[in-house]
């Protein structure tokens, strides 16, 4: 089998499944982490990671397909999505994808899902299709914070990995975002967002 | 060139003397007065402004006698000017202000957190990290690009100093704690399960820090051992995720939490599995020192005048991803 990727977390190898080119994603053992917290999270992540991804199929959402889940070994083989991450596509592919990426996230905050991990490299286009991928840190949750905390991060990453077209990539994002949460949902989450922000701006030096 | 570099963000109160030779550095001295609440008890930063401004004049006075220079030999004047608590910045703020009108000598207000990368960077040789800052005041991961460093991860709500120090505070120990903590926990090796709470490239430790309180009557030891286990694994964690998003091939940590041999030992495995090289910054110059404020002032030098009295602000919420860095 042939290692792909080193994920954020995990090991990718393509293999197949049933003839067809798969994903295997496993969570090897961490040798810094305490085996017994070691061993919950993989579980759990994996656990949420497999659930989630075809759950949110039934709201429109692209994700790759599960074939196949080993809670032993921690592993998920999944349809391959053979396109490329958002994160390494040109700037003007990235600007113009934003709106659609906030879509994406628009929904899942919609149906109570959130994704826990939006970063540029848990997005893949793919014939001109936007699928979004890796829901281990994913959470079945309504709660305005927590959908904030996922608008924060890809906030993050775009003011850090893509700065230079920070201005337009987050313009974009919320004008996608905004488009499906609606505009009460819409200024309550990003007021969180501030209120995020500003507790880590500020803290107190002790 | 030879700069004199004052730092008073929190509990130290330095002065230290570098010489800068292109892109060579040397640490001619660097001595420290560190405030020590009483026991179990936070800083307060009236106590420790008072107790920077009573050991002013025998830091700078050691810190010159050790570098075998004098005033007149100093080229510039650097000093802490954020991010840390009011009353602690104006004392060292104060003391640079002085020499620097008294003597006539170009004065340079440095960001006390791009101290701890310039001269982690000086100390290890590392050239393009990504930095892991972990500090009292600081958890943050952190990579350069367009002249700025970025934020790629951090804690949204207390960091990795205060969650240790309020840890090690309810415990009964001084602050700062971490080295009580982490001699405890060598203790043992029974762990027991506490929340870990990592959201994408950013941490929370407050849910941890109360739950660690609630195991304590049981075993101190446990407690110490489990708490550390935790809150590492969660820091290596963002760690490694910053690293396969970055595609760093070094890792850079600095603050004073950085002497856990502990947090640098899992640090390593991480690494190990990224293929980057792992640095820390040396013992003695990871903490807050007068060096880090001196060497950034140095490099700013470069590409800088100093600035006019007037501009010697001191700003206690001085994010360092403000700062355009142009050596
Ligand atoms: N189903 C898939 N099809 C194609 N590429 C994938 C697929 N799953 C993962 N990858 C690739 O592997 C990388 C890491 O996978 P990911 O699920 O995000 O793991 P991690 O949790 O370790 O980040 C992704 O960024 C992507 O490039
Ligand atoms: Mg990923």
């Amino acid at each position: 089998m042939k290692l792909l990727k080193k994920g954020a977390e995990a090991d990718i190898y393509l293999t197949r499944w049933d003839n067809l080119p798969a994903i295997l994603k496993v969570r090897k053992a961490k040798r810094y982490r305490n085996p017994i917290l070691d061993a919950k999270i993989r579980k759990q992540r994996t656990i949420k990671e497999s659930q989630i991804i075809s759950e949110v199929k039934s709201y429109g959402i692209p994700t790759p397909l599960v074939y196949y889940v080993n809670l032993k070994k921690s592993s998920i083989t999944m349809q391959e999505i053979p396109g490329k991450p958002v994160h390494d596509l040109p700037d003007s592919k990235i600007i113009e994808l934003s709106t659609e990426i906030g879509r994406l996230v628009g929904m899942m905050h919609k149906n109570g899902i959130m994704h826990g991990d939006l970063t540029t490299s848990n997005f893949i286009l793919y014939k001109n299709k936007v699928y979004v991928i890796d829901f281990g840190l994913s959470q079945k949750t309504i709660k305005p914070e927590d959908h904030a905390v996922d608008l924060r991060l890809i906030k993050e990453i775009l003011n850090s990995a893509h700065a230079k077209i920070m201005e337009s990539t987050w313009k974009n994002f919320l004008l996608g975002y905004k488009s499906v949460v609606g505009p009460t949902n819409y200024a309550k989450i990003t007021n969180l967002v501030s209120v995020i922000e500003s507790r880590g701006r500020y803290a107190t030096v002790v | 060139m030879i700069g004199l570099g004052v730092e008073s963000t929190a509990h130290t109160f330095s002065c230290a003397i570098l010489e800068k030779k292109g892109k060579q550095g040397k640490i001619l001295s660097d001595v420290r007065k560190i405030y020590r609440p009483p026991e179990g008890e936070g800083i307060h930063p009236r106590e420790a402004s008072r107790h920077h401004v009573e050991n002013s004049a025998i830091v700078l006075s050691e810190c010159l006698q050790e570098a075998g220079v004098t005033i007149k030999d100093l080229d510039i004047v650097s000093y802490a000017a954020g991010p840390g608590l009011g009353p602690c910045l104006r004392v060292g703020a104060v003391v640079a202000r002085s020499l620097a009108s008294y003597y006539n000598i170009p004065i340079y207000p440095v960001n006390h957190a791009i101290g701890h990368i310039e001269l982690g960077k000086l100390l290890t040789g590392a050239k393009n990290p990504l930095v892991l800052l972990v500090s009292g005041g600081h958890t943050m991961l952190l990579a350069f690009l367009n002249k700025q460093w970025r934020v790629f991860g951090e804690t949204l709500d207390i960091t990795l100093g205060q969650l240790l120090d309020q840890f090690g505070r309810s415990l009964g120990f001084a602050s700062p704690c971490g080295k009580n903590i982490e001699d405890l926990a060598l203790s043992t090796s029974n762990y027991v399960l506490l929340p870990y709470s990592v959201k994408g490239n950013d941490v929370s430790f407050s849910g941890l820090l109360s739950a660690t309180k609630s195991i304590v009557q049981k075993s101190k030891a446990d407690a110490c051992f489990s708490l550390q286990e935790t809150a590492f694994a969660m820091i290596s964690e963002t760690v490694e995720r910053a690293l396969s998003f970055t595609r760093k091939k070094e890792l850079l940590v600095v603050g004073g939490v950085a002497a856990n041999k502990r947090l640098s030992e899992m640090l390593q495995d991480v690494c190990k599995r990224h293929g980057c090289k792992f640095f820390v910054a040396p013992q003695k110059y990871a903490g807050d020192c007068g060096s880090q404020i001196c060497w950034t002032g140095l490099l700013e030098s470069q590409v800088k005048k100093g600035v006019s009295l007037e501009e010697t602000f001191v700003t206690q919420s001085w994010r360092l991803d403000s700062v355009k860095v142009d050596y």
